[in-house]
């Protein structure tokens, strides 16, 4: 269990957080919120990055103030915007199994643990290659993969989908319900809607480093979005006007729908 | 990240870019001509006081951003007495080239705290730099704080992936630190690819002839503040070559 409380975070001579208080489990949560909303300065307290001005953060039962950045990372995996700011070896095998060298295993350990993550982010059979000539998507499970590989118990995710296609985008979110399946715990700082409306089970919206609104996804879509910042997704929108109140997938309308859509034309 | 400019309301910050170029230049040429310490000191001094009174910059200040050279510094004045005999010459020397080194940082810092980024470029532009090692310069200078932010980000990433500079001895250290250079020379190499073709594409080089959104126009005062920068040069020579004064001779004949 994650337990933040009541932190404060000062960064010159501005409060940058304002007295949040969190808990998260093996869900999935999505940090919502406009840029400067304080995002990913909350998210890098969970890994000990930052350390709150005031306030705690336990991550199973361990305080970050007294733990290294490194020690944390057993922990908690932090996947940042932009994959390509961790590469530096010379292959994908190689990239893989930097963290778990640095956690100090046995050779053949590191062996098992990326061969597992790679199998995880489907990357099989792509050891030997370059990680720079890799596609979007390939990057980005790449660096979910070198993070997996050091067997945290929550992931990080920052902005996994920005900036992929959509084949791509949809193999990140792939990877991202099953690592949840296999009992991670998954935090998306996000600002993609579609992607909350999809994954989430939970939602915290920050507004000027204060906690707006921490609750389940159905009620933070009822939520007035735009004085956020924020867009209901064009699903929801739909799927109300059809009449078929909160679904989170195309499927999940059709199902409601009963296979009939709009205008009589039948859905698959 | 040290930023020199500051915005002040002084002679020194209103002094036109050119002005202060050419005076900053002829300073370092000056201190270029003496290295008796009995002119060195107290050259260092005005300068000082220049930089007060005229820049508005307080001595403290500009002792703060002085205080990196001191090793350099200390270094220089150590290691001359072992070098020229008689000893005791050879501490003057020291000294001598410790002012030289502390007045010519004291006279490019004067010149970087009173004249702002846009304002230096357009000055040497002005005077006659052709404008594209202009703009290297600019975007160099401008791209000082991205890349540091950059770093930072890199680092962090790497520290999530259990990443430990601190450990280890110097070598080993400097062996982990690839592991931030790699990703930074990437990054950096692909925005300089992406800013070179968004140059172009907004023509770029297109036509050799410039115009400028912002201009600059001598003022009297600037002309004034000119010709008192060149006079003082000129004494500065009469009084090393045509006087003698101001330089002891190291390889006595």
């Amino acid at each position: 269990m994650i337990r933040v409380k009541n932190i404060h975070f000062t960064y010159n001579d501005r409060e940058v957080l304002r007295g949040i208080d969190f808990r998260m489990g093996n869900e999935i949560v999505a940090l919502v919120g406009q840029n400067g909303s304080g995002k990913t300065t909350f998210a890098k307290h969970l890994n000990g990055l930052l350390k709150p001005t005031s306030g705690s953060v336990e991550v199973d039962g361990l305080d970050t103030r007294e733990h290294t950045v490194a020690e944390l990372s057993r922990l908690v995996g932090y996947v940042f915007q932009n994959p390509e700011h961790m590469f530096f070896e010379e292959n994908v095998f190689r990239e893989v199994a930097f963290g778990p060298k640095n956690l100090g295993l046995s050779e053949d350990e590191i062996e098992a643990r990326v061969r597992w993550a790679l199998k995880a982010v489907n990357l099989e059979g792509y050891e030997e290659r370059t990680p720079y000539s890799l596609s979007g998507g390939e990057k980005q499970r790449l660096a979910i993969a070198c993070v997996l590989a050091m067997k945290p118990r929550y992931i990080i995710l920052d902005e996994p989908t920005t900036g992929l296609d959509a084949r791509n985008s949809e193999s990140v979110i792939e990877t991202i319900g099953r690592l949840h399946s296999e009992g991670h715990g998954i935090l998306l700082i996000t600002h993609d809607m579609e992607l909350v409306l999809r994954m989430a089970e939970r939602v915290m919206l920050l507004k000027e480093g204060r906690k707006v609104f921490d609750g389940p996804v159905e009620e933070f879509f009822s939520l007035e979005l735009g004085a956020y910042g924020l867009d209901r997704p064009e699903l929801l929108e739909a799927s109300e006007r059809l009449g078929a109140g909160f679904v989170r997938s195309v499927g999940e309308l059709m199902k409601k729908l009963g296979g009939e859509g709009v205008d009589g034309a039948v859905l698959p | 990240m040290v930023q020199f400019y500051r915005e002040r309301d002084s002679l020194l910050h209103r002094l036109d870019p050119r002005v202060k170029i050419i005076g900053t230049t002829l300073g370092i040429a000056a201190i270029m001509l003496y290295n008796d310490p009995v002119v060195l000191i107290p050259l260092f001094f005005v300068f000082l006081l220049i930089g007060a009174f005229l820049g508005k910059i307080s001595i403290r200040e500009q002792m703060t951003l002085l205080k990196p050279l001191l090793p350099i510094v200390i270094i220089t004045i150590a290691v001359w007495p072992l070098i020229y005999k008689p000893r005791l010459m050879g501490v003057l020397f020291g000294v001598s080239f410790s002012m030289r080194l502390l007045t010519f940082a004291l006279l490019t810092f004067l010149l970087l705290a009173t004249t702002s980024q846009a304002d230096l470029i357009l000055g040497f532009v002005k005077l006659g730099m052709p404008h594209e090692y202009g703009l290297t310069i600019s975007i160099s200078l401008r791209y000082i704080p991205t890349l540091y932010r950059l770093a930072g980000t890199i680092m962090d990433a790497q520290k999530s992936r259990g990443w430990e500079v601190e450990k280890g001895n110097f070598i080993t250290r400097a062996r982990k630190m690839t592991a931030v250079l790699i990703p930074l020379l990437v990054s950096s190499l692909k925005t300089a690819h992406e800013l070179s073709i968004a140059l172009e594409s907004r023509s770029f080089g297109a036509s050799p002839r410039r115009t400028f959104i912002r201009e600059i126009r001598m003022t009297k005062g600037d002309y004034v503040a000119l010709a008192l920068t060149i006079g003082l040069f000129l004494l500065a020579l009469y009084a090393r070559y045509g006087l003698g004064l101001g330089h002891i001779s190291i390889y006595p004949r």
